[in-house]
């Protein structure tokens, strides 16, 4: 399913002479988990303790090469290519004993971070790595995993490995790297992005108190100073002027993903033809802390401390931007706030990089909140109409989608890759029901929009009209929507998932007057989703998401707790995306400023409860959970909304005017 | 020169009157635990405490704060041993990236010193200005409300 590439055991695992078990790996954290996850595979393979594993990611000097930390699938490529290598330095370690014992390897177990003899001999792994060097190697294909019913930390909840140092407030987050002599730096962005600079005056800001430089570098201009409150109070004494630069003239794109022959001949043909069109506006991805980075520029080579989601990628970005060799660039990446797709742009890290350069000290930049609405990227907005045939037996004969949303990716909306478009922009637009007839075709048009990744991609987007348009095919068939659902499942891990959700819910059940359920479920990367929103709607429209219930499946699991948090959250988000979030903009300049003009969910908001169930296969290889869990929510509450009010509301977020709206309130 | 009382130390610090107390605490104290979100105390991840209750650090001046006993993050754990509500957010991973951390256990300290024993409906009202893009609500009741049981 997922190529393996030819992996090294020396790229991936070094035993130090301590015993301490280091695992590298280009992915990051920004919260997800994984750094505990890899631990634990690792320490599972190679029988160490977790606590004697540390796990190095992202840091471009020490790791292996990596695309980014993207898509849900860090444990599921980047964790099994870990696990292979440990079990290989295993067979290694293992061998080498069995040479030194004069006893064959099969004979021998290993415990503790040692290999033991059936007589009781021990070596410990350093021992074994003092003569004969470090291990070596290449991964063959077929190298023996440990069983999953042997696992002893695998497949059980372990506490994240740096919660200590959250909660103590020790982590160092970007913003937090303190360097000796760091300054603080200011960026002048212009009113539109791409304007040239056409004239400053820098008098004012130069005579300011801890201003140490007026940064002006092509049509970059900064501060840099002593104190950020006197970086920030400069750059707004500086007088520039801008030329705008023009919109840039894009064409439309379309691209065909699936055309089974007759979808026109058998929506023509149908006695019931159902007819729907949704819509989703520009999301941020609102971090909490905005984007940030220190930048060590000096003596031809610089270190940048980012919280990035491509380190490779950002330093080959710094390298070109300071006209440096990629080798002299370290990218060191550091815990981020959560950005969800935000942080695939190096946006502060190139600031700090050329204004390191140019004062020749360590900088750092963080922008402002109103920086990071305004000039941060955005979910690109997305319009889908679906048509579909209903036979006489209540089935779908024929179904017609049509997709319209900008380019979706790290590069946002000024690059589109038409090869690469149906798995972002296009990403779960085909629905993973069996539909003998189906035709999906993805239209991709400019925003004037600063667009980015976003968590999921266009999945959100697709599987809110897909599992809404369900639900009304459902209505017309007079069917329950689960019922309808399984009637068009083939996959038996998405029946499981669907049936199991329900059970846990009560679906079908009896509820208090005013509040309803919607069921909705999804297919994402491997992983199987199905989800209960049960919502309760006030006179006035307002809706309350009031209990959720989820059931996934991501294969193997390895951290169980970690997996439902990752997915609880994910649910959170997503309600949040569905109920209140809509980001304004004139002719793309972003209006909203502030948290105030940007209401995200609050602990007011939250549901009573979000039950989620992790229902892996252990005998499937792992999947990702990071995005899974929010593709569904917004069709499983406006399906909610729809049973509670008999509302059918087809544009988030679900106002309590659309709710009045769409009863002809 | 500012003398300020902070995690029970006196610290003097010779800044302009009107910088913010979050400047002083990540630019002068290198106590970064404590976090710039917003600037306009819509968010709560720059929570301290002042004189027991939770306040935004990054709308008091050091001018204003200098009457203030403040705590931070840094300083509510004894030694190693952590605060219980520390322990609690860490038992129930009430955290993701865990930048609103910080902001989120000060809070419910402080509501914990005036409310040992909180509804549920009360943990919400309580940590409602700190805002979580992550989405760990739920855990951060729940911990409270563990906090609070510990408490007992």
């Amino acid at each position: 399913m997922i190529e393996t590439p030819v992996e090294r055991v020396e790229r991936r695992i070094r035993i130090e002479d301590d015993g301490t078990v280091v695992a590298l790996s280009g992915k990051v954290e920004f919260g997800q988990g994984l750094r505990t996850a890899f631990a634990q595979l690792v320490a599972e393979e190679l029988d160490v303790p977790i606590a004697a594993v540390r796990v190095v990611l992202g840091d471009t000097a020490l790791v292996p090469h990596d695309a980014g930390t993207v898509g849900s699938r860090s444990v599921a490529v980047d964790g099994l290519a870990l696990r292979r290598a440990a079990a290989r330095a295993r067979a290694l370690l293992v061998a080498r004993a069995a040479a030194r014992l004069g006893v064959a390897a099969a004979t021998l177990a290993t415990r503790d971070g040692a290999v033991v003899a059936p007589d009781g001999r021990t070596l410990g792994y350093p021992a074994l790595l003092a003569e004969g060097g470090g291990l070596a190697g290449e991964v063959p294909a077929d190298v023996p995993l440990k069983p999953v019913p042997a696992h002893g930390i695998v497949g059980h909840s372990q506490i994240r490995l740096d919660a200590h140092d959250i909660v103590t407030g020790r982590a160092r987050y970007t913003a937090d790297v303190r360097l000796p002599g760091l300054l603080f730096g200011q960026v002048l962005h212009p009113p539109v992005r791409g304007s040239a600079l056409r004239a400053l005056d820098d008098s004012r800001a130069r005579a300011m108190p801890g201003v140490v430089a007026v940064v002006r570098d092509g049509d970059l201009v900064g501060v840099v100073a002593e104190r950020e409150a006197q970086a920030r109070n400069a750059v707004e004494a500086l007088d520039a002027d801008w030329a705008v630069p023009l919109p840039v003239e894009r064409a439309d794109v379309d691209i065909v993903m699936r055309d089974d022959p007759g979808v026109d001949e058998a929506l023509a043909a149908a006695e019931r033809v159902v007819e729907a069109s949704y819509a989703l506006p520009h999301i941020s991805n609102a971090p909490i802390g905005p984007s940030a980075a220190v930048a060590d520029v000096r003596d031809g080579a610089a270190t940048v401390y980012a919280g990035t989601q491509r380190p490779f990628g950002l330093r080959a970005e710094v390298a070109l931007a300071l006209g440096l060799p990629e080798e002299a660039v370290r990218v060191i990446p550091q815990l981020p706030s959560g950005t969800y797709g935000r942080n695939s742009l190096g946006d502060a890290a190139l600031e700090a990089a050329r204004l390191s350069k140019a004062a020749g000290r360590p900088v750092l930049v963080q922008w402002t909140r109103e920086e990071e609405f305004a000039i941060g990227p955005a979910r690109p907005a997305a319009s889908l109409q679906v048509s579909a045939a209903l036979d006489a037996d209540g089935r779908v004969g024929g179904w017609r989608y049509d997709e319209t949303t900008s380019a979706h990716g790290f590069r946002g909306s000024t690059h589109l890759d038409p090869r690469t478009a149906p798995g972002s922009s296009g990403r779960n637009a085909i629905p993973p029901y069996a539909f003998a007839k189906a035709k999906v075709t993805l239209h991709i048009v400019p925003t004037p929009v600063r667009t980015a990744s976003f968590r999921s991609l266009a999945a959100a987007e697709n599987v809110f009209a897909i599992e809404s348009f369900m639900d009304e095919l459902a209505a017309r068939a007079q069917v329950d929507p689960l019922a309808f659902r399984l009637r068009h499942v083939e996959d038996a891990r998405l029946r499981h998932a669907l049936e199991a959700v329900a059970a846990r819910a009560g679906w079908g059940g009896a509820l208090a007057a005013g509040r309803g359920r919607g069921i909705a479920c999804t297919l994402y990367h491997g992983t199987y989703v199905a989800q209960v929103a049960e919502v309760s709607v006030a006179a006035n429209g307002l809706v309350r998401l009031e209990r959720f219930w989820c059931a996934v499946d991501p294969g193997l699991v390895v951290n169980p707790d970690g997996v439902r948090n990752q997915v609880e959250g994910g649910i959170q988000q997503s309600a949040s995306w569905t109920l209140l979030e809509e980001l304004r903009h004139r002719e793309g300049r972003i209006t909203t400023t502030g948290w105030d003009a940007y209401p995200i969910a609050t602990f007011r908001d939250a549901p009573r409860e979000i039950v989620v169930d992790v229902i892996g296969d252990p005998t499937q290889p792992s999947t990702g959970v990071g995005e899974p869990g929010m593709v569904p929510v917004a069709a499983a509450i406006a399906n909610a909304v729809f049973a509670a009010c008999g509302a059918r509301v087809r544009e988030v977020p679900i106002t309590a005017k659309r709710v009045r709206a769409a009863l002809g309130r | 020169m500012t003398t300020l009382r902070i995690n029970g130390k006196d610290q003097a610090v010779d800044v302009p009157a009107h910088t913010s107390l979050l400047a002083v605490l990540r630019e002068d104290l290198a106590l970064t635990g404590t976090r710039y979100g917003c600037g306009r105390g819509q968010c709560g991840a720059c929570f301290v405490l002042a004189d027991g209750r939770a306040v935004a650090s990054c709308l008091l001046t050091v001018a204003q704060a200098e009457d203030l006993e403040i705590t931070t993050i840094e300083g509510l754990a004894d030694g190693e041993r952590l605060h219980p509500v520390q322990q609690a957010f860490v038992d129930e991973d009430a955290m993701q990236c865990g930048y609103c951390t910080s902001g989120m256990i000060v809070s419910a300290v402080a509501l914990l010193d005036g409310d040992p024993q909180p509804t549920e409906q009360a943990v919400r009202e309580a940590l409602a200005p700190n805002l979580c893009r992550c989405g760990v609500y739920g855990r951060a009741v729940r911990a409270v409300l563990r906090a609070a049981e510990a408490g007992r």
